[in-house]
């Protein structure tokens, strides 16, 4: 339980220092200084610079907001979603729920990351990054939910034959009053589910970023600077290279451990 | 028998009306995907105006939805995958060399991340302490995007494909595994089979893995969904000839016949996978 609570606030805490990096006065994640490309550590360079003489600490600071940014967006799109067809699902019947469920089984089956992979390159040349950035997440969100819709199917179902519910019908609660008493009892279910979401787009986005179909330049974003670590020439004038690396791995880390207590 | 063979059929029924659900549906989010109408061929100089007609035509067929996803299912239940636009080849030249390099990546790597994932959640669902130290690496393991490990396993000069594929499938499994056992060792029958002498191996063979065996066949499903979602950047970052590079190259030269393609196999196999006969649809997925 102590180390969940530090967990949360250190991932607090280094999205509030990321935020400030970003939005601190004469901070800018894509102008460029051509006399210091590949620079070290420097007072006006906390973390070094890329290729193009951009300062890497903003960078990896802005790559941290815009992913959770991005990430908690998509995984509360999707979870409601999920809760939406789950609880559809379990209150239909007969053909109703076999239909839903059918149309879940169909989005299981799909695999994701090529289905992601052929949206995102069918995009036009000309897309802009910070659309091709909310392209990514959308497509991610609507990727995500059917997992979790199963899994909100199996709670609705339990809560909708529970007791108490059963005493509620048969004091003459109306079906769709008995929705209103369903979601609350669902948030302990939502809840995980929503955080089990954040980080499995944070890796999906790295990834495809890393493949070169993520987020656009000149936005920064953990698959575009992974990228770096292709360039040999760069590691080998630079550690710092591995920096966002170890960043994203803290991330990620310390959302797992959240999740965990979860 | 008559019951089984009743299963069967409709296990095969449902896989039927799944795929070709899923080849519609895979269809249609390509159609509408944002841009398919624009190919970057038309704005390519040396492109003759046979060819610029050509696209003109294939574009208006695109505008017919039902055509479209008719002319889909039609070619794919032949056989015809359509031609590759980077390539100009057929796309199942292309695919078929490389369906044997990556269906032995996967198979290596799964048979590798279940052992491993086995041994470990054994020894550690056994202990008396199987808490953090256990699932401290897997959680690790499980933070690491892929494209990140296998680029750190690259510059370090250790490991390749297989190993980077293995310690994923391990890392996942081992989570679920190790609930699964730890459940198992503390079912009543079990305890009482070890407080009347029975060897923890015995008991593992003839008791708790045979208990489990529904568990793990779901288990094994969702392995091989991970082991296909890390297909991409292994096979591109370790430069392996496999369907995953294929894949990659045709997403960033929008070849979307061959990705259309690939994406379907894929759809295929998890399909194939998930859903065995006798589970029902509520069958539980891990």
């Amino acid at each position: 339980m102590r180390f969940h609570r530090l967990a949360v606030w250190l991932l607090i805490g280094l999205a509030g220092v990321s935020l400030a990096a970003v939005l601190a006065p004469g901070a800018s994640y894509s102008r460029q200084d051509r006399e210091q490309p590949f620079a070290a550590a420097s007072p006006s360079h906390p973390a070094g610079t890329d290729a193009l003489g951009r300062d890497r600490l903003v960078r990896t600071a802005a790559a941290l907001v815009l992913s959770l940014a991005g990430a908690s967006a998509a995984a509360a799109l999707t979870t409601a979603a999920a809760a939406g067809v789950g609880a559809s699902a379990a209150f239909a019947t007969g053909a109703g729920r076999w239909l839903i469920l059918l149309f879940c089984d169909i989005f299981l089956a799909l695999p994701w990351l090529f289905l992601l992979m052929m949206v995102r390159s069918a995009l036009p040349l000309t897309t802009s990054p910070a659309r091709s950035a909310a392209v990514t997440f959308l497509i991610l969100a609507a990727l995500g939910w059917p997992a979790c819709a199963r899994a909100v199917y199996s709670g609705v179902l339990e809560l909708k034959n529970a007791d108490w519910m059963l005493q509620a019908r048969a004091a003459g609660l109306r079906r769709s009053q008995t929705l209103l008493h369903v979601v609350p009892n669902l948030l302990p279910l939502l809840l995980p589910q929503f955080l089990v979401s954040v980080p499995a787009f944070v890796i999906a986005e790295a990834n495809l970023g890393a493949l070169g179909l993520g987020i656009g330049e000149p936005l920064p974003s953990w698959g575009g600077m992974l990228l770096e670590l292709d360039n040999s020439a760069m590691l080998l004038q630079t550690r710092w290279v591995y920096f966002p690396v170890v960043l994203l791995i803290l991330v990620l880390v310390l959302m797992e451990a959240i999740l965990v207590e979860a | 028998m008559r019951k089984r063979v009743l299963a069967i059929l409709a296990w095969l029924a449902r896989m039927l009306a799944i795929l070709i659900l899923v080849i519609t549906g895979t269809t249609i989010l390509v159609r509408f995907a944002p841009g398919y109408l624009s190919d970057e061929r038309e704005m390519d100089p040396r492109y003759a105006q046979a060819a610029r007609v050509e696209l003109t035509l294939e574009e208006s067929r695109s505008h017919s939805l039902l055509q479209l996803v008719s002319t889909e299912v039609r070619g794919w239940l032949h056989g015809d995958f359509g031609l590759s636009r980077q390539f100009e080849v057929p796309v199942q030249e292309l695919i078929q060399p490389r369906l044997a390099i990556t269906g032995g990546l996967l198979l290596r790597s799964l048979f590798a991340g279940w052992v491993l994932a086995i041994c470990v959640s054994i020894i550690s669902s056994a202990g008396r302490d199987p808490s953090m130290h256990w699932q401290l690496p897997a959680t690790l393991l499980l933070a690491i995007p892929t494209a990140a490990m296998a680029t750190l396993c690259l510059l370090a000069g250790k490991g390749g494909p297989v190993l980077v594929m293995a310690l994923l499938i391990a890392a996942r499994d081992f989570k679920f595994l190790h609930r699964m056992l730890r459940q198992a060792w503390l079912e009543p029958y079990v305890l009482h089979a070890r407080a009347q002498g029975i060897t923890t191996s015995r008991l593992l063979v003839a008791h708790v893995l045979p208990s489990l065996a529904g568990q793990l066949a779901a288990l094994a499903s969702l392995s091989v969904v991970t082991a296909l979602s890390a297909l991409v950047p292994v096979e591109v970052i370790f430069n392996v000839p496999g369907l995953g590079q294929l894949a990659w190259n045709a997403a960033l030269n929008r070849d979307l016949p061959v990705l259309l393609a690939i994406t379907l196999i894929m759809a295929i196999a998890v399909t194939c996978c998930g859903m065995g006969p006798g589970r029902s649809p509520e069958g539980e997925r891990a």
